[in-house]
């Protein structure tokens, strides 16, 4: 029984029908339309009807509020989105490391800013599924939860105020050729490769076993400081050992992209360095340095290597193969006297 | 049959001041498509056709209390097939605030949904572009300084995120062909005979890098991109054109710069073409 109407199981308030087919204006059972007794208290009608009056009883209280329809989303896409897109078409994962405040997000903030005013020399921007990642991760509105990094990929791809771990896509045309390459590049957390250092936590970066090539991100200026140059190598390494053992061994390319190259060249010295400590676990790295921003124009442009970094990204190590090479025979070989000879 | 197309852009891209004009195009009967039958409600249009024959463009529309649609059955012939085009009047802050939030009201999706061709526009030099982030602004942002002048969504994000949606919920046309968007750049006679000998595709890769990739990269979507002006001039600062329109009216003013097989630009005086083209009579 509703508050409208003394029958029991009334379906007017909620289907605006009667279900013994009577008009709720005149139905007897309706509270609003009982004939008033002087004195009977079920009668006064309630200051919830208000003004109303028996017009509005069974009447929705609320206007229906405009009901809005979302498009899918164009935020950081989960690893299931990507592997849709991998069914579909080649795409490039790579796999992206380095330490809190090591210039991770600025590198991609800086690909997004040099694609979208044409300035990536050698290649055009194609489509992106996460346009709005990237618009948001250029435009520094979403941040990591300070010390208390999320802990798993986004599932899928959700509207949220909350920065959430997530791949971000973009494809790109190369000038030379016209070729097309889908890049699906994750935005992590920082604490995610401390943690893979220090406690080999391998359970988040499953998607890295798709990747074709994981760049380690180094604080360019963190190496020139003599103080802390060789715990940052050591790292380095240490990080190459733990990927060593989740690839089992084959590992794909890295590239250590030296951020900060705005604040000077890195000394060979350095390099050598690096490269000596992956030689300890028989690995070999790029070293590619870029400046994702720039405090000094002169030293490098804003942008600096980020070309160079796709490029040698999307470059495969294999030699290039000779697909279906020439055949002809030499002139004068006799090739079927020398086949009958066999026999 | 009753099919209708969706007009979107963001805000001071055209949209008003081209149906506006296309009316009387269409009620004239001279270009590619005509009005079959007398419109019933048209004080949206006659509004604007009024705006514009005494020399003046209408203003933003956001302005406007109320949405206003604009219907009219068109045929590409006398006594052929008939279509009935559903012109939504929507505010192009409407559109900004829905490539923004990613979102629209049930009842726009809807229509969306049951729209098979489309007209996306874009102005030259509109009042409201918004340049895509730099590395200065962006440092700024992403150091927090607070001082920095965030300019909100530049417009070439927001033209991708209106063709994604476009994407997402155009249906395909009659016979399973994909449905149609006319890319319309307004006020092309604001543009220098060089420019506008490149082309409008040609100044969409100048100005909008991203979009311009974007629209070569769409399999699900058939593009054509059109170069329009509605009086074939700027009434505000060319007196010529505006005391020529306050003499001779509207008629004969206006063209489409259009591509022919050459792949040379020419102004063709049928101010229907990007409609016609659109749903494909």
């Amino acid at each position: 029984m509703s508050s409208a109407c003394n029958f029991e199981g009334c379906t007017v308030g909620e289907t605006g029908s009667c279900a013994l087919e009577r008009d709720p204006e005149t139905c007897a059972n309706r509270v609003g339309n009982e004939v008033a007794t002087p004195g009977d208290p079920a009668v006064v009608p309630s200051e919830a009807s208000g003004g109303g009056g028996s017009f509005a009883i069974g009447a929705p209280v609320l206007e229906r509020p405009a009901g809005m329809s979302s498009f899918p989303s164009s935020r950081t896409l989960g690893p299931d989105a990507i592997s849709r897109m991998m069914a579909s078409r080649y795409v490039t994962v790579v796999g992206i490391l380095g330490d809190p405040e090591s210039g991770k997000t600025a590198c991609l903030a800086s690909i997004y800013l040099m694609i979208s005013n044409a300035k990536l020399d050698g290649w055009r921007f194609a489509d992106s599924k996460s346009l709005m990642a990237f618009e948001d991760i250029a435009r520094g509105a979403r941040e990591w939860d300070q010390g208390n990094p999320p802990q798993q990929m986004t599932v899928h791809t959700e509207l949220s105020d909350e920065r959430r771990p997530g791949f971000l896509h973009l494809r790109l045309v190369r000038d030379a050729d016209g070729r097309r390459f889908d890049l699906a590049l994750p935005d992590l957390p920082g604490e995610w490769t401390t943690e893979l250092v220090g406690t080999s936590r391998t359970d988040r970066f499953e998607f890295l076993k798709a990747a074709e090539a994981i760049w380690i991100v180094v604080d360019g200026r963190t190496l020139e400081n003599k103080e802390r140059r060789q715990s940052v190598v050591l790292r380095v390494g240490q990080l190459a050992g733990r990927l060593d053992a989740m690839f089992d061994g084959k590992v794909p390319k890295l590239m250590l992209v030296v951020t900060h190259r705005d604040s000077g060249e890195l000394s060979q010295a350095v390099t050598d360095r690096l490269s000596a400590e992956l030689a300890k676990r028989s690995m070999s790295a790029t070293v590619i340095p870029v400046a994702s921003f720039s405090d000094d124009d002169d030293q490098a442009k804003p942008g600096f290597g980020l070309g160079e970094l796709i490029a040698a990204t999307t470059t495969s190590t294999l030699p290039p193969v000779d697909f279906w090479p020439p055949s002809d025979p030499p002139n004068g070989a006799r090739s079927y006297t020398g086949y009958r000879g066999d026999r | 049959m009753s099919r209708s197309i969706v007009l979107l852009g963001g805000p001071d891209s055209g949209k008003t001041n081209y149906v506006g004009r296309v009316w009387p195009a269409l009620d004239a009967g001279t270009g590619s498509l005509h009005a079959a039958v007398q419109v019933e409600d048209i004080r949206f249009v006659l509004e604007v056709t009024d705006h514009l024959n005494s020399g003046s463009f209408a203003p933003r529309s956001e302005h406007a209390d109320e949405r206003r649609d604009f219907e009219v059955v068109v045929a590409s012939e006398k006594g052929g097939e008939q279509t009935n085009i559903v012109i939504p009047d929507i505010s192009g802050e409407l559109w900004h605030h829905a490539a923004e939030q990613g979102e629209v009201t049930a009842e726009l999706m809807t229509e969306m949904h049951s729209a098979d061709g489309a007209m996306l526009f874009v102005r030259v030099l509109s009042e409201a572009h918004v340049q895509p982030l730099n590395w200065v602004t962006s440092k700024k942002l992403l150091a927090k300084l607070g001082n920095a002048e965030d300019k909100g969504m530049p417009t070439q994000v927001m033209l991708c995120e209106l063709l994604r949606f476009l994407e997402a919920s155009l249906s395909q046309r009659m016979g399973g062909e994909p449905p149609r968007v006319s890319i319309a750049v307004t006020a092309w006679d604001l543009v220098d005979p060089g420019t506008f000998e490149k082309g409008p595709k040609a100044w969409l890769e100048k100005e909008y890098p991203i979009f311009a990739g974007r629209l070569e990269d769409i399999a699900e979507i058939e593009l054509r991109v059109f170069g329009i002006s509605v009086v074939g001039g700027d009434l505000k600062s060319d007196a010529e054109c505006r005391e020529d329109v306050q003499e001779n009216g509207l008629d004969g003013r206006g063209w489409v710069a259009v591509e022919d097989e050459t792949g040379r630009w020419r102004k063709d005086g049928d101010l229907t073409l990007p409609i016609a083209w659109a749903v494909g009579t």
